[in-house]
Protein backbone atom coordinates (compact mmCIF):
# COMPACT_ATOMS: atom_id res chain seq x y z
CA UNK A 1 0.00 0.00 0.00
CA UNK A 2 2.76 2.60 1.01
CA UNK A 3 4.71 1.59 -2.45
CA UNK A 4 1.39 2.12 -4.48
CA UNK A 5 1.43 5.62 -3.11
CA UNK A 6 4.68 6.45 -3.15
CA UNK A 7 4.27 5.06 -6.86
CA UNK A 8 1.43 7.27 -7.15
CA UNK A 9 2.97 10.38 -5.38
CA UNK A 10 6.39 10.21 -7.65
CA UNK A 11 4.24 10.49 -10.99
CA UNK A 12 2.66 12.82 -9.84
CA UNK A 13 5.25 14.50 -8.62
CA UNK A 14 6.98 14.48 -11.86
CA UNK A 15 3.52 15.83 -13.65
CA UNK A 16 3.89 19.16 -11.05
CA UNK A 17 7.21 19.56 -12.40
CA UNK A 18 6.37 19.42 -16.02
CA UNK A 19 3.21 21.65 -15.30
CA UNK A 20 5.70 24.25 -12.90
CA UNK A 21 8.14 24.61 -16.32
CA UNK A 22 5.50 24.87 -18.66
CA UNK A 23 3.73 27.64 -16.61
CA UNK A 24 7.02 29.74 -16.27
CA UNK A 25 5.82 32.40 -18.30
CA UNK A 26 3.20 33.11 -16.59
CA UNK A 27 5.14 33.39 -13.45
CA UNK A 28 7.37 35.46 -14.88
CA UNK A 29 4.33 37.66 -15.97
CA UNK A 30 3.19 37.88 -12.82
CA UNK A 31 6.11 38.84 -10.79
CA UNK A 32 7.11 41.52 -13.24
CA UNK A 33 3.45 43.05 -12.95
CA UNK A 34 3.51 43.00 -9.28
CA UNK A 35 6.95 44.14 -9.00
CA UNK A 36 5.39 47.05 -11.03
CA UNK A 37 8.66 48.51 -12.48
CA UNK A 38 11.05 46.26 -11.48
CA UNK A 39 13.48 44.93 -13.84
CA UNK A 40 13.11 41.09 -15.47
CA UNK A 41 17.02 39.78 -14.12
CA UNK A 42 15.03 40.74 -10.60
CA UNK A 43 11.65 39.61 -11.20
CA UNK A 44 13.15 36.36 -12.65
CA UNK A 45 15.08 35.78 -9.43
CA UNK A 46 12.30 36.04 -7.67
CA UNK A 47 10.32 33.58 -9.85
CA UNK A 48 13.44 30.95 -9.50
CA UNK A 49 13.79 31.35 -5.63
CA UNK A 50 10.13 31.08 -5.22
CA UNK A 51 9.86 27.54 -7.38
CA UNK A 52 13.41 26.58 -5.64
CA UNK A 53 11.62 26.37 -2.59
CA UNK A 54 8.59 25.36 -3.84
CA UNK A 55 10.51 21.95 -5.14
CA UNK A 56 12.08 21.76 -1.77
CA UNK A 57 8.75 21.79 0.03
CA UNK A 58 6.68 19.35 -2.57
CA UNK A 59 9.94 16.94 -2.36
CA UNK A 60 9.33 17.06 1.68
CA UNK A 61 5.40 16.76 0.98
CA UNK A 62 5.03 19.44 2.85
CA UNK A 63 2.77 20.38 0.27
CA UNK A 64 1.04 18.02 -1.90
CA UNK A 65 -0.95 19.27 -4.28
CA UNK A 66 -3.50 17.31 -6.11
CA UNK A 67 -3.46 18.15 -9.58
CA UNK A 68 -1.78 20.72 -11.68
CA UNK A 69 -4.43 23.08 -11.24
CA UNK A 70 -3.14 23.00 -7.40
CA UNK A 71 0.17 23.04 -8.33
CA UNK A 72 0.27 26.51 -9.66
CA UNK A 73 -1.99 27.85 -7.06
CA UNK A 74 0.95 26.58 -5.04
CA UNK A 75 3.34 28.54 -6.71
CA UNK A 76 1.79 31.94 -7.09
CA UNK A 77 1.44 31.54 -3.69
CA UNK A 78 5.18 31.15 -3.35
CA UNK A 79 5.67 34.06 -5.49
CA UNK A 80 3.37 36.70 -3.69
CA UNK A 81 4.69 35.41 -0.39
CA UNK A 82 8.55 36.23 -1.72
CA UNK A 83 7.45 39.21 -3.19
CA UNK A 84 5.41 40.67 -0.19
CA UNK A 85 9.09 40.29 1.80
CA UNK A 86 11.47 41.41 -1.30
CA UNK A 87 8.49 44.17 -2.35
CA UNK A 88 8.57 46.05 0.73
CA UNK A 89 10.30 48.98 -0.92
CA UNK A 90 7.73 50.28 -3.41
CA UNK A 91 9.46 50.15 -6.79
CA UNK A 92 10.00 53.63 -8.86
CA UNK A 93 9.05 52.63 -12.12
CA UNK A 94 11.61 54.94 -14.91
CA UNK A 95 9.93 57.61 -16.77
CA UNK A 96 9.33 55.43 -19.81
CA UNK A 97 7.17 53.31 -18.23
CA UNK A 98 3.61 53.72 -19.51
CA UNK A 99 1.36 55.14 -16.78
CA UNK A 100 -0.79 52.19 -15.87
CA UNK A 101 2.47 50.88 -14.45
CA UNK A 102 3.26 53.79 -12.06
CA UNK A 103 -0.27 53.65 -10.88
CA UNK A 104 0.12 50.11 -10.30
CA UNK A 105 3.39 50.66 -8.12
CA UNK A 106 1.71 53.29 -6.21
CA UNK A 107 -0.84 50.99 -4.88
CA UNK A 108 -0.37 48.74 -1.39
CA UNK A 109 1.38 45.82 -2.50
CA UNK A 110 -1.86 43.21 -1.40
CA UNK A 111 -3.84 45.57 -3.38
CA UNK A 112 -1.70 44.94 -6.42
CA UNK A 113 -1.62 41.71 -5.82
CA UNK A 114 -5.56 40.63 -5.63
CA UNK A 115 -5.81 43.27 -8.70
CA UNK A 116 -3.11 41.64 -10.90
CA UNK A 117 -4.42 37.78 -9.59
CA UNK A 118 -8.20 38.86 -10.67
CA UNK A 119 -7.41 41.00 -13.75
CA UNK A 120 -4.04 40.06 -15.23
CA UNK A 121 -3.89 36.15 -14.06
CA UNK A 122 -7.67 35.19 -14.39
CA UNK A 123 -8.56 33.77 -11.13
CA UNK A 124 -11.49 33.75 -9.42
CA UNK A 125 -12.25 35.63 -5.74
CA UNK A 126 -12.16 32.30 -4.00
CA UNK A 127 -8.47 31.52 -5.35
CA UNK A 128 -6.98 35.08 -5.26
CA UNK A 129 -7.92 34.74 -1.62
CA UNK A 130 -5.97 31.56 -1.03
CA UNK A 131 -3.10 33.05 -2.81
CA UNK A 132 -3.04 36.21 -0.86
CA UNK A 133 -3.75 34.52 1.98
CA UNK A 134 -6.93 37.13 2.67
CA UNK A 135 -10.79 36.12 3.44
CA UNK A 136 -12.85 36.36 0.11
CA UNK A 137 -14.03 39.25 1.40
CA UNK A 138 -11.24 41.28 1.81
CA UNK A 139 -10.25 40.34 -1.82
CA UNK A 140 -13.29 42.69 -2.85
CA UNK A 141 -12.28 45.41 -0.70
CA UNK A 142 -9.08 45.63 -1.38
CA UNK A 143 -9.69 44.99 -5.81
CA UNK A 144 -12.23 47.63 -5.58
CA UNK A 145 -9.58 50.21 -3.67
CA UNK A 146 -7.31 49.22 -6.02
CA UNK A 147 -9.39 49.96 -9.18
CA UNK A 148 -10.13 53.41 -7.46
CA UNK A 149 -6.88 54.48 -6.61
CA UNK A 150 -5.93 53.62 -10.19
CA UNK A 151 -8.67 55.08 -11.77
CA UNK A 152 -7.34 58.37 -9.49
CA UNK A 153 -3.45 57.83 -10.52
CA UNK A 154 -4.02 57.37 -14.53
CA UNK A 155 -6.71 60.11 -14.85
CA UNK A 156 -3.96 62.43 -12.97
CA UNK A 157 -0.96 61.41 -15.37
CA UNK A 158 -3.04 61.54 -18.43
CA UNK A 159 -4.13 58.21 -18.95
CA UNK A 160 -7.49 56.52 -18.48
CA UNK A 161 -10.11 59.48 -18.09
CA UNK A 162 -11.21 59.03 -14.41
CA UNK A 163 -15.01 57.94 -13.84
CA UNK A 164 -17.62 59.49 -11.16
CA UNK A 165 -16.88 58.24 -8.10
CA UNK A 166 -20.85 58.17 -7.65
CA UNK A 167 -20.91 54.38 -6.46
CA UNK A 168 -17.74 55.10 -3.53
CA UNK A 169 -19.83 55.15 -0.54
CA UNK A 170 -22.30 52.17 -2.11
CA UNK A 171 -22.74 49.62 0.71
CA UNK A 172 -20.51 46.39 0.30
CA UNK A 173 -21.67 43.48 -0.16
CA UNK A 174 -19.66 40.19 -1.65
CA UNK A 175 -21.73 38.00 -4.33
CA UNK A 176 -21.93 34.54 -3.50
CA UNK B 1 -27.19 38.94 -6.92
CA UNK B 2 -30.42 40.17 -6.47
CA UNK B 3 -32.09 42.58 -7.75
CA UNK B 4 -34.01 45.06 -6.04
CA UNK B 5 -37.30 46.48 -7.37
CA UNK B 6 -35.55 49.94 -7.49
CA UNK B 7 -33.01 48.36 -10.09
CA UNK B 8 -29.89 49.51 -7.93
CA UNK B 9 -27.26 47.15 -8.42
CA UNK B 10 -24.07 46.72 -5.56
CA UNK B 11 -20.69 47.65 -6.74
CA UNK B 12 -19.74 44.24 -6.03
CA UNK B 13 -22.11 42.95 -8.66
CA UNK B 14 -20.42 45.29 -11.34
CA UNK B 15 -16.73 44.11 -10.11
CA UNK B 16 -17.71 40.61 -10.48
CA UNK B 17 -18.95 41.36 -13.62
CA UNK B 18 -15.62 42.35 -14.67
CA UNK B 19 -13.96 39.82 -14.12
CA UNK B 20 -16.56 37.50 -15.87
CA UNK B 21 -17.48 35.69 -12.36
CA UNK B 22 -21.32 35.65 -12.62
CA UNK B 23 -23.71 33.27 -14.40
CA UNK B 24 -25.30 33.48 -17.36
CA UNK B 25 -28.91 34.86 -15.34
CA UNK B 26 -26.58 36.81 -12.95
CA UNK B 27 -24.94 38.54 -16.17
CA UNK B 28 -27.30 39.33 -18.28
CA UNK B 29 -29.33 41.18 -15.10
CA UNK B 30 -25.92 43.31 -15.03
CA UNK B 31 -26.39 43.79 -18.96
CA UNK B 32 -29.82 45.03 -18.48
CA UNK B 33 -28.57 47.25 -15.35
CA UNK B 34 -25.70 48.81 -17.65
CA UNK B 35 -28.48 49.74 -20.42
CA UNK B 36 -30.53 52.17 -18.26
CA UNK B 37 -27.88 53.31 -16.50
CA UNK B 38 -25.01 54.95 -18.01
CA UNK B 39 -22.46 56.31 -15.06
CA UNK B 40 -22.61 52.85 -13.98
CA UNK B 41 -21.73 51.15 -17.92
CA UNK B 42 -18.49 53.86 -17.88
CA UNK B 43 -17.59 52.46 -14.54
CA UNK B 44 -17.80 48.97 -15.70
CA UNK B 45 -15.90 50.26 -19.22
CA UNK B 46 -13.29 52.22 -17.12
CA UNK B 47 -12.30 49.11 -15.37
CA UNK B 48 -12.40 47.17 -18.41
CA UNK B 49 -9.62 49.65 -19.84
CA UNK B 50 -7.61 49.37 -16.70
CA UNK B 51 -7.82 45.26 -17.13
CA UNK B 52 -6.97 45.99 -20.89
CA UNK B 53 -4.19 48.13 -20.41
CA UNK B 54 -2.75 46.17 -17.70
CA UNK B 55 -2.50 43.19 -19.91
CA UNK B 56 -0.89 44.78 -22.75
CA UNK B 57 1.98 46.07 -20.76
CA UNK B 58 2.31 42.35 -19.25
CA UNK B 59 1.40 39.68 -22.34
CA UNK B 60 4.11 40.42 -24.32
CA UNK B 61 6.40 39.00 -21.60
CA UNK B 62 4.74 35.35 -22.24
CA UNK B 63 6.60 35.69 -25.82
CA UNK B 64 9.85 35.53 -24.23
CA UNK B 65 11.19 32.22 -23.26
CA UNK B 66 12.76 31.72 -20.31
CA UNK B 67 15.80 30.69 -19.46
CA UNK B 68 16.18 26.97 -19.00
CA UNK B 69 17.77 27.27 -15.42
CA UNK B 70 14.54 29.33 -14.61
CA UNK B 71 12.01 26.47 -15.74
CA UNK B 72 13.90 23.79 -14.08
CA UNK B 73 13.76 25.88 -11.04
CA UNK B 74 10.99 23.64 -9.10
CA UNK B 75 13.29 20.62 -9.68
CA UNK B 76 16.68 22.00 -8.23
CA UNK B 77 18.18 21.43 -5.16
CA UNK B 78 19.22 25.53 -3.32
CA UNK B 79 22.63 25.97 -2.80
CA UNK B 80 22.92 24.73 0.89
CA UNK B 81 24.73 28.71 1.87
CA UNK B 82 20.86 30.20 1.14
CA UNK B 83 18.70 30.63 -1.83
CA UNK B 84 20.19 31.76 -4.90
CA UNK B 85 18.30 35.14 -6.05
CA UNK B 86 18.71 34.85 -9.35
CA UNK B 87 17.66 32.84 -12.37
CA UNK B 88 21.37 32.37 -13.10
CA UNK B 89 24.32 30.68 -12.93
CA UNK B 90 26.71 31.38 -10.22
CA UNK B 91 30.48 30.81 -9.92
CA UNK B 92 31.55 30.72 -6.51
CA UNK B 93 29.75 32.78 -4.14
CA UNK B 94 31.04 36.60 -3.61
CA UNK B 95 31.48 37.93 -0.33
CA UNK B 96 30.78 34.63 1.42
CA UNK B 97 34.18 32.78 1.93
CA UNK B 98 35.15 31.68 5.27
CA UNK B 99 36.76 34.16 7.25
CA UNK B 100 39.97 31.20 8.58
CA UNK B 101 40.88 29.07 5.56
CA UNK B 102 43.52 26.67 6.79
CA UNK B 103 46.48 25.95 4.46
CA UNK B 104 45.39 22.74 3.20
CA UNK B 105 42.39 24.98 1.69
CA UNK B 106 44.60 27.49 0.19
CA UNK B 107 46.83 24.75 -1.32
CA UNK B 108 43.67 22.96 -2.48
CA UNK B 109 42.32 26.20 -4.26
CA UNK B 110 45.25 26.33 -5.86
CA UNK B 111 45.57 23.22 -7.42
CA UNK B 112 41.89 23.78 -8.97
CA UNK B 113 42.84 26.92 -10.56
CA UNK B 114 45.63 25.22 -12.43
CA UNK B 115 43.67 22.68 -13.53
CA UNK B 116 41.27 24.73 -14.22
CA UNK B 117 44.04 27.25 -16.27
CA UNK B 118 44.93 23.60 -18.27
CA UNK B 119 41.24 22.95 -18.98
CA UNK B 120 40.80 26.08 -20.64
CA UNK B 121 43.81 25.85 -22.58
CA UNK B 122 42.17 22.69 -23.74
CA UNK B 123 38.69 24.10 -24.42
CA UNK B 124 40.33 27.33 -26.05
CA UNK B 125 42.10 24.56 -29.12
CA UNK B 126 38.57 23.25 -29.29
CA UNK B 127 36.70 26.67 -29.90
CA UNK B 128 38.79 28.01 -32.37
CA UNK B 129 38.69 24.45 -34.10
CA UNK B 130 35.29 24.25 -33.95
CA UNK B 131 35.04 27.99 -34.99
CA UNK B 132 36.97 27.37 -38.28
CA UNK B 133 35.00 24.05 -38.75
CA UNK B 134 31.71 26.02 -39.11
CA UNK B 135 33.54 28.75 -41.27
CA UNK B 136 35.04 26.75 -43.61
CA UNK B 137 31.94 24.27 -43.51
CA UNK B 138 29.54 26.51 -44.28
CA UNK B 139 30.22 30.27 -44.24
CA UNK B 140 26.80 32.17 -43.11
CA UNK B 141 24.94 29.16 -43.10
CA UNK B 142 22.63 27.87 -40.17
CA UNK B 143 23.22 24.58 -39.06
CA UNK B 144 20.95 23.36 -36.85
CA UNK B 145 22.45 22.38 -33.68
CA UNK B 146 20.62 19.46 -31.39
CA UNK B 147 21.65 19.48 -27.25
CA UNK B 148 23.43 16.40 -28.11
CA UNK B 149 26.04 17.95 -30.32
CA UNK B 150 26.02 21.45 -28.46
CA UNK B 151 29.29 21.46 -26.60
CA UNK B 152 27.88 23.89 -23.81
CA UNK B 153 25.29 25.76 -22.55
CA UNK B 154 26.19 29.92 -22.94
CA UNK B 155 27.04 30.64 -19.37
CA UNK B 156 29.28 27.95 -19.53
CA UNK B 157 30.50 29.58 -22.85
CA UNK B 158 30.70 33.11 -21.97
CA UNK B 159 33.12 31.80 -19.17
CA UNK B 160 35.13 30.37 -21.75
CA UNK B 161 35.24 33.81 -24.16
CA UNK B 162 35.58 35.74 -20.82
CA UNK B 163 38.81 33.78 -19.44
CA UNK B 164 40.12 33.76 -23.21
CA UNK B 165 40.19 37.34 -23.69
CA UNK B 166 39.71 39.69 -21.43
CA UNK B 167 42.93 39.23 -19.60
CA UNK B 168 44.97 39.19 -23.67
CA UNK B 169 47.11 42.02 -24.60
CA UNK B 170 44.43 42.83 -27.05
CA UNK B 171 40.91 41.79 -25.39
CA UNK B 172 38.97 43.89 -28.05
CA UNK B 173 38.71 43.64 -32.17
CA UNK B 174 37.42 46.81 -32.30
CA UNK B 175 37.57 49.65 -29.28
CA UNK B 176 34.55 51.86 -28.11
CA UNK B 177 36.33 54.92 -29.94
CA UNK B 178 35.27 53.17 -33.15
CA UNK B 179 31.60 52.33 -31.95
CA UNK B 180 29.21 52.91 -34.95
CA UNK B 181 31.72 50.58 -36.56
CA UNK B 182 31.63 47.73 -33.88
CA UNK B 183 27.89 48.22 -34.37
CA UNK B 184 27.82 47.49 -37.88
CA UNK B 185 30.40 44.66 -37.60
CA UNK B 186 28.15 42.91 -35.10
CA UNK B 187 24.89 43.66 -36.59
CA UNK B 188 26.27 42.12 -39.78
CA UNK B 189 28.56 38.51 -37.59
CA UNK B 190 26.00 38.46 -34.36
CA UNK B 191 22.61 39.59 -35.95
CA UNK B 192 22.88 42.15 -32.94
CA UNK B 193 24.54 45.24 -32.41
CA UNK B 194 23.06 47.42 -29.73
CA UNK B 195 26.20 48.19 -27.33
CA UNK B 196 24.27 49.43 -23.93
CA UNK B 197 25.82 52.22 -22.16
CA UNK B 198 27.12 51.04 -18.23
CA UNK B 199 28.65 54.13 -17.36
CA UNK B 200 26.02 54.92 -14.54
CA UNK B 201 27.22 51.68 -13.41
CA UNK B 202 30.99 52.63 -13.19
CA UNK B 203 31.90 50.51 -16.24
CA UNK B 204 33.25 51.85 -19.17
CA UNK B 205 33.38 50.08 -22.69
CA UNK B 206 36.62 49.26 -23.77
CA UNK B 207 35.39 47.46 -26.93
CA UNK B 208 33.97 43.91 -28.45
CA UNK B 209 34.46 41.31 -30.44
CA UNK B 210 33.19 38.49 -32.14
CA UNK B 211 33.50 34.84 -30.64
CA UNK B 212 32.90 31.23 -31.02
CA UNK B 213 29.30 31.02 -30.00
CA UNK B 214 27.65 27.62 -28.76
CA UNK B 215 25.83 27.54 -31.90
CA UNK B 216 26.35 30.94 -33.84
CA UNK B 217 28.57 33.43 -33.82
CA UNK B 218 28.75 35.69 -30.32
CA UNK B 219 29.10 38.95 -29.83
CA UNK B 220 31.49 39.87 -26.47
CA UNK B 221 31.88 43.42 -24.98
CA UNK B 222 34.06 44.31 -22.32
CA UNK B 223 33.90 47.04 -20.16
CA UNK B 224 36.53 48.12 -17.24
CA UNK B 225 35.70 49.63 -13.85
CA UNK B 226 38.00 52.17 -12.41
CA UNK B 227 39.46 49.37 -10.06
CA UNK B 228 40.61 47.72 -13.10
CA UNK B 229 38.25 44.72 -13.08
CA UNK B 230 36.41 43.55 -16.55
CA UNK B 231 32.76 42.69 -16.92
CA UNK B 232 31.91 41.04 -20.06
CA UNK B 233 28.72 40.83 -22.03
CA UNK B 234 28.27 37.90 -23.99
CA UNK B 235 25.44 37.63 -26.36
CA UNK B 236 24.49 35.12 -29.18
CA UNK B 237 20.93 34.00 -31.13
CA UNK B 238 19.32 31.37 -28.91
CA UNK B 239 18.52 28.01 -29.76
CA UNK B 240 15.63 26.37 -27.92
CA UNK B 241 17.05 22.79 -27.81
CA UNK B 242 20.14 24.21 -25.65
CA UNK B 243 20.48 23.08 -22.48
CA UNK B 244 21.93 24.65 -19.56
CA UNK B 245 24.82 22.97 -18.85
CA UNK B 246 25.75 22.54 -14.91
CA UNK B 247 28.04 25.61 -13.34
CA UNK B 248 31.52 24.45 -13.32
CA UNK B 249 33.78 25.32 -10.04
CA UNK B 250 35.55 28.90 -9.68
CA UNK B 251 35.99 31.69 -7.34
CA UNK B 252 34.93 35.15 -7.27
CA UNK B 253 32.64 35.42 -10.10
CA UNK B 254 29.13 36.50 -10.98
CA UNK B 255 27.53 35.54 -13.71
CA UNK B 256 23.56 36.17 -14.74
CA UNK B 257 21.88 34.86 -17.63
CA UNK B 258 18.26 36.09 -19.75
CA UNK B 259 17.28 36.24 -22.94
CA UNK B 260 14.97 38.48 -24.78
CA UNK B 261 14.60 39.10 -27.98
CA UNK B 262 15.26 35.85 -29.50
CA UNK B 263 19.46 36.70 -27.76
CA UNK B 264 20.87 34.92 -25.17
CA UNK B 265 22.77 37.41 -23.02
CA UNK B 266 25.04 36.44 -20.36
CA UNK B 267 27.19 39.07 -17.87
CA UNK B 268 29.72 37.65 -16.47
CA UNK B 269 32.42 39.55 -13.96
CA UNK B 270 34.58 39.74 -10.56
CA UNK B 271 31.62 41.96 -8.77
CA UNK B 272 29.36 41.04 -6.03
CA UNK B 273 25.77 39.51 -6.87
CA UNK B 274 24.04 43.09 -6.20
CA UNK B 275 26.65 44.63 -8.89
CA UNK B 276 26.13 42.54 -11.19
CA UNK B 277 22.11 42.54 -11.04
CA UNK B 278 21.65 45.92 -11.19
CA UNK B 279 24.53 46.38 -14.19
CA UNK B 280 22.42 43.30 -15.92
CA UNK B 281 18.94 44.99 -15.47
CA UNK B 282 20.64 48.39 -17.20
CA UNK B 283 22.31 46.25 -20.17
CA UNK B 284 18.35 44.46 -20.20
CA UNK B 285 16.10 47.37 -20.20
CA UNK B 286 18.49 49.15 -22.88
CA UNK B 287 18.26 45.82 -25.48
CA UNK B 288 14.46 45.74 -24.78
CA UNK B 289 14.29 48.74 -26.16
CA UNK B 290 16.41 48.75 -29.05
CA UNK B 291 14.66 45.75 -29.89
CA UNK B 292 11.23 47.14 -29.76
CA UNK B 293 9.30 48.35 -32.72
Amino acid sequence: MRLLFAGKYMSNYADILVELSEATPVFRRYARALGAGVGLVVADGLVHSALQGLGARLRAREVTPNDAEAARIEAYKAITSLAAHKYQVASCPGPRHPPIVHGLAALDFTDRAVLLLVSLEGFGYDAAADIASISRETVFMRLQRARALLANSTANSGGIPQVSAARSSAHLRVVK
Amino acid sequence: MTTPPTGFLEEADLHAFVDGILDPDQRRRVEEHLAQHPEDAALVESWQRQNAAIRAVYEPILREIPAPSLRSAAAQVAAPSGTIESGATHWGRPGVLPRVRRREDILAQQRRQAIFASVLAVLSVAAVTALATFIFAGRGEHRPITAASAPQGYVARAGLTYATYVSDQHPVEIDASRLEELSSWLKARVGFYKVPDLSQQGMRLIGGRVAPGVAAPAGFLIYERPDGGRVGLYFERSVATISQQASKSGSGMTAIEWRTADFAFVLIGPLSLDLMQVAAEKAAAQIISASQP
